[in-house]
């Protein structure tokens, strides 16, 4: 009877190996389904994602449980036995519930403190419920698994603060802005950065983003794509007076906004707040802007020295992260040992309650002369008395089983009480 | 009843500004939200305290110094938790609660004296005077103090250091509409009660306008808070100018509140 997880990730199995295993990415349920007619195996979690596959399971046979474990990942991914075993990790009991509960916690992913993966791990449990492959154990293990993760969201800040460029962008522009809804964004030239910065400010709530090209037809493209408008080249200058975030990307040699033109617009816009995103190489801005009052002015570099910042920040609250789940592991494992002495506890109290019912019956022929409520207080007088008589054995055994010392006195309980 | 609800309340502030100093540290909002419950029942209790004083004492309770550094504290609270329900900055209560403390504790010195009035102050014009100037006043401190942290969130941006402490401060968009507001409202109080002190000064010696110390450097300040309205209302001064020329308003007030009683001979000695 143990917990085995059987898996690779984006650290341990190179890009080329988990394709093959991600092609097989749509027919989770039927591995499930597969590895649940395997007779050493009790409960099943199968999770695949781009950059991860875990087998979670709960089995009866370790060593043969494994070997099919590994043969399901093998003929999934149709690779070779050597391919697999650089790839491959097994953890037991402890390990893997601690695995477990670092990947729900986001702390294995790629980016670190990235949000999808716990919706993985939702989705992956649902769809092992829908086929009825969980029990006790595994239930209890990934409820656990999601109440550590909200714990590490929320005592550490892992998921605060962007650590992509085009996230940092938004986020400085709630800085400087507050609320995005009814800002106006202007995005001048194309280009992948752009495009990404564009879609991650739609999402925040700018209503429409204005591009502008000197092509005017990539402009026209892209304003398609993204439900923007457009404006001619030859007006940016009076554009820039409208908007409040300008991303620039232009492959222009030179500067194409300068002081004198910020100055301008600044004037007809009275001063309010103008955040300019110059993510092009050779600037597109002129960086003396960068001094200008109401003006913020951030380059690629400074957006990325922004974000190295945010990530070194996230390994440092890692660190309290793996405290957390350290504790936790070992509230579940005390949990797990107390599991082994429950049908002992339920036999005994079963065994107690028939005597209790027995005596009542052949209780009833005097017992009836009682009325109601006297009969009820004979009843509970009974109950009572059995609960205090049973409260320290079985929490003695609890105790004894948090200890993993337990088995000596189930033997002796078993015995003594006749409870086979 | 006064004196024991004012030393409550002095607690009270002390245990928020604990509090809002923790969840800067801490970095949890759920800290900042006891903090200003904290913050509000001081507030409750400052009010009963000063209703008492009102009772007991039988005259308006701001005719001193002492008096009126209270009253001052109770409406910078008081105004904060307005702007606390409307904005939801709660971190600027890290700036005010000190503030405010500070203020309460140097009213406490000599609160509680019963110290004779000038019969000069007996008008009924007297609290209407200083319950609008210091009113007005308080919302100065707090646009003074939505103009620190501007300074402060503006600087961070723009040398990206926006991560860390910038992430507690209130956006700089919301910084400059608190300032704003602040400068409004306290600007229209401070003049109202400029009115009702020269209608008091007519009837007590006899002219509107005596060109005291106090009067030309009271003049000053709101020719200055004047001068950034306008600036702001006509002109379109925003963000960093109007922050700075708000903190130094509110400096040359603070001198014209205690520094010329300090220096020079006044008329208006009384506060």
């Amino acid at each position: 009877m143990d917990i085995i997880l059987v898996g690779m990730n984006h650290k341990t199995a190179p890009l080329e190996i988990r394709e093959k295993l991600s092609i097989s990415c749509d027919d989770d349920t039927a591995t499930v389904e597969t590895i649940k007619t395997n007779s050493h195996i009790n409960e099943v979690l199968y999770l695949s994602t781009c950059n991860r596959v875990e087998v979670l399971a709960h089995v009866t046979k370790t060593a043969a449980a494994e070997v099919y474990l590994k043969n399901i990942v093998f003929s999934h991914g149709n690779l070779s036995p050597e391919e697999m075993a650089r790839c491959l990790y097994i953890y037991h009991n402890d390990d893997a519930v601690r695995h477990l509960f670092r990947v729900a916690s986001s702390l294995d992913s790629m980016v670190m403190g990235e949000p999808q993966i716990l919706g993985q791990v939702k989705d992956a449990y649902r769809r092992s419920v829908e086929r009825e492959a969980t029990g006790v154990i595994l239930n209890k293990l990934i409820h656990h698994a999601f109440r550590v993760a909200k714990r590490v969201r929320t005592e550490t800040a892992i998921a605060n603060n962007a650590v992509s460029v085009s996230s940092t962008a938004v986020e400085l522009a709630k800085k400087i802005f507050g609320d995005l809804r009814g800002k106006r964004a202007l995005v001048i030239g194309a280009g992948e950065m752009a495009e990404l910065a564009a879609k991650h400010l739609i999402g925040n709530g700018i209503p429409k983003v204005i591009f502008t090209n000197r092509t005017y037809e990539r402009a026209l493209k892209m304003a398609n794509d993204l439900h923007g408008d457009t404006v001619s080249f030859d007006l940016l200058e009076e554009a820039l007076s409208d908007v409040d975030i300008i991303i620039s990307s232009t492959g222009a040699p030179g500067y194409i906004i300068d002081e004198a033109m910020i100055a301008a617009a600044l004037r007809r816009r009275k001063n309010r707040l103008l955040f300019i995103i110059d993510i092009a190489v050779p600037r597109d801005v002129d960086p003396v802007l960068g001094k200008a009052d109401n003006v913020y002015l951030y380059n690629i570099d400074n957006l990325q020295s922004v974000v190295d910042d945010n990530m070194k920040n996230r390994i440092n609250e890692a660190e309290k992260a793996e405290t957390i789940i350290d504790a936790e592991m070992l509230e579940f494992s005390r949990w797990l040992k107390r599991l082994q002495v429950v049908p002992t506890v339920v036999d005994l109290r079963s065994k107690v309650e028939n005597i209790v019912k027995g005596e009542m019956v052949r209780a009833g022929s005097w017992m009836k002369n009682l009325d109601d409520d006297e009969r009820e207080n004979v009843e509970i007088l009974v109950n009572s008395i059995i609960n205090k008589i049973l409260h320290d054995p079985v929490t003695g055994l609890k105790e004894e089983s948090e200890n993993g010392a337990a088995n000596p006195y189930v033997a002796v309980i078993k015995k003594l009480f006749k409870l086979d | 009843m006064g004196s024991l609800f004012f030393k409550i309340a002095l607690g009270l502030y002390f245990l928020s500004m604990l509090g809002y100093i923790t969840s800067l540290v801490v970095r949890k909002v759920q800290v900042a939200k006891v903090s200003t419950w904290i913050l509000f029942s001081a507030f409750a209790v400052h009010t009963a305290s000063i209703i008492f004083r009102w009772v007991e004492t039988g005259h308006s309770p701001v005719t001193n110094l002492y008096e009126s550094l209270s009253f001052i504290a109770w409406a910078v609270s008081g105004s904060y938790l307005i702007f606390q329900v409307k904005t939801k900055t709660r971190i600027l209560g890290a700036f005010v609660s000190p503030v405010v403390l500070v203020m309460a504790i140097t009213a406490s010195a000599r609160l509680m004296e019963d110290t004779p009035i000038p019969s000069i102050l007996m008008s009924s014009w007297v609290p209407v005077h200083v319950l609008l100037t210091l009113t007005g006043s308080a919302l100065f401190a707090l646009a003074c103090l939505s103009g620190i942290m501007y300074l402060v969130q503006d600087d961070l941006i723009r040398n990206k250091k926006a991560y860390g402490f910038s992430r507690l401060l209130p956006s700089l968009r919301e910084l400059d509409r608190i300032n704003n507001i602040c400068l409004v409202a306290g600007f229209i109080l401070i003049t109202l009660g400029i009115i009702a002190g020269s209608i008091w000064a007519r009837n007590v010696w006899g002219s509107h306008w005596q060109w005291d110390p106090k009067q030309i450097a009271t003049l000053i300040s709101w020719i200055l808070y004047a001068l950034l309205l306008h600036q702001r209302l006509a002109i379109g001064w925003k963000g960093r100018k109007a922050a700075l020329l708000s903190i130094i308003a509110f400096v040359i007030l603070l001198f014209t509140f205690v520094g010329v009683n300090i220096f020079f001979v006044t008329v208006h000695n009384f506060i």
